[in-house]
């Protein structure tokens, strides 16, 4: 953990030497996550609801899946980026250090002006709940912070497991795009809107609807069900899946020379 | 003209070779056009709509047009290889050539956008009009709108070339290009009314949108498709379009003439 923390502080640091850059960087995201959170607002202004969900609760839908997503991109971007290890060879760098290899991946890559959007996020989903008026009780307290926990977890597996593919592939996978920001798109409304077919694929193959619908359901009220408080927990199931085919990917690695 | 004309053919034959790639777009194309749809869907079913801007199948006809047309009109395309050239210095090869810089870079981006185009509209255009029904694109209300629509389509493709290349040309003067570009494409992208079709946006903001270029890309022939602008409408707009495109290609090609006087070579 030191190693990330340390890698994180170096990389911080000489982003900084670019003072300008970065700070135009950080304006750019800030104003393309705007449009992003001016589609929703500018829809409600002319509907009151989707089918019962109104503005805030929408906005609060998004504001978690695009916490999660952010700060994965932010500080998993080794992962994201992976291909990139494995394509120039430097891979073989990280075989024979006597440390973590998922720890090293993660240590060798960020992308810190994503983090304009982590706080974009949080102060979206500080207004929504505030507006909402949700009366929070120990309950509500634990089910926010599963769902904020579960949302970063379900991207960290994502991008792990596409990236376990690049072992096989060396190249990106293309449709990890379908998966990420496909996903992104789709569970930023209820995903109960949708035909039951895409319910189907992000309740059970990529399980968005564990983020931020059932939880959810708990935190607005509408449903008193105890157990949507600990729905988030499914998520973590599949972080299994994605470590351990990570790790087979190591074993199987190829080096591809140079 | 005959070398530009070629140059665009090159690149065209070039990139229709990229078929994989293609089939990755195809697929993104309806997965993302049926989201969208989706959504817009069950805001419509979710009551008290009576005043909206678009009837349904207008919607469900501009949003599916959005997705076909993706890769000819989205405005932030960037050209790796001309921003590499920049950046490496390598430009200054570029300008000993006998071949004039803008005319020779429009072709090329022009001629990428076309085949990105070509490999992918008709397998979406298909699919799409053959969706069950909420859900698919409707043909053109007219044969009259239809060759408005081509001719829409034409400027559109002209204009939002001539856009992209002048941010490409504006990236040449501070060498850092990442800003200036990533704020006019945000611009130009909600504007255009490709996020949210413009005619759901609130007043004030609309009418910013009819006084920029954008919407000429966009907005106006997919409307033009679904018969929300009408025929005797049309022609105004259309004008216009053409306007914005010749005063943009003046220009950048001044702008360019400029670039390539102070252009600062970076390395050796």
């Amino acid at each position: 953990m030191k190693i990330y923390l340390n890698s994180l502080k170096l990389y911080f640091k000489s982003q900084l030497e670019y003072k300008k850059s970065f700070i135009t960087g950080l304006l750019s995201q800030i104003l393309i996550m705007f449009t992003y959170y001016f589609i929703i607002i500018a829809l409600f202004d002319k509907f009151d609801n989707i089918k019962g969900y109104t503005k805030y609760e929408v906005l609060l839908c998004f504001a978690i899946i695009q916490f999660g997503f952010s700060i994965t991109e932010t500080f998993a971007r080794g992962i994201d980026v992976f291909e990139n290890l494995i394509i120039r060879g430097e891979f073989d760098r990280l075989l024979l250090r006597p440390k973590n290899i998922l720890l090293q991946v993660l240590s060798s890559d960020y992308d810190l002006i994503k983090i304009s959007r982590v706080i974009q996020a949080i102060i979206i989903l500080i207004i929504s709940l505030i507006k909402l008026n949700i009366k929070f009780n120990i309950y509500k307290i634990i089910t926010i912070s599963l769902i904020l926990i579960s949302s970063i977890t379900i991207f960290f597996s994502i991008f792990l497991l596409m990236a376990s593919y690049c072992f096989i592939t060396v190249q990106g996978l293309e449709v990890k795009n379908l998966f990420t920001d496909g996903g992104k798109q789709i569970a930023q409304y209820p995903i109960s809107i949708y035909n039951k077919h895409f319910i189907f694929i992000f309740t059970f193959l990529i399980p968005y609807a564990f983020v931020n619908y059932y939880p959810l359901l708990y935190l607005l009220g509408k449903s008193n069900n105890k157990i949507y408080v600990l729905s988030p927990l499914i998520v973590f199931i599949y972080l299994i899946p994605s470590i351990l085919s990570f790790k087979w990917g190591i074993k199987k690695y190829t080096s591809v020379g140079s | 003209m005959k070398k530009y004309l070629s140059i665009f053919k090159i690149k065209l034959m070039n990139n229709l070779q990229y078929r994989v790639a293609a089939l990755a777009g195809i697929s993104t194309q309806l997965f993302f056009g049926l989201v969208f749809i989706m959504v817009y869907l069950a805001f419509y079913q979710s009551g008290n709509n009576n005043n909206l801007p678009m009837n349904w199948k207008e919607l469900v006809s501009y949003l599916w047009l959005n997705q076909i047309f993706f890769s000819l009109i989205f405005i932030w395309q960037k050209d790796r290889e001309l921003l590499n050239m920049i950046k490496d210095g390598n430009i200054s090869y570029e300008l000993c050539r006998p071949i004039d810089f803008y005319k020779k870079w429009y072709a090329t981006m022009y001629g990428e956008r076309l085949s990105a185009l070509l490999l992918r509209f008709l397998p979406v255009t298909i699919i799409a009009l053959n969706l069950p029904s909420p859900l698919k694109l409707y043909p053109p209300i007219s044969i009259m709108s239809f060759i408005l629509f081509i001719i829409s389509m034409i400027i559109s493709s002209l204009l939002v070339t001539s856009i992209a290349l002048l941010i490409h040309i504006i990236a040449m003067f501070p060498l850092d290009e990442k800003g200036i570009m990533a704020f006019i494409m945000v611009i130009g992208d909600l504007f255009s009314g490709s996020t949210v079709p413009l005619s759901f946006f609130p007043n004030f903001l609309k009418n910013i949108a009819y006084i920029l270029p954008f919407r000429y890309i966009v907005d106006v022939p997919f409307r033009i498709y679904s018969g929300n602008i009408s025929t005797n409408s049309a022609i105004n707009p259309l004008l216009l379009g053409v306007v914005w495109l010749i005063i943009i290609v003046i220009f950048g090609y001044i702008l360019s003439l400029k670039a390539i006087k102070k252009a600062i070579i970076q390395g050796g």
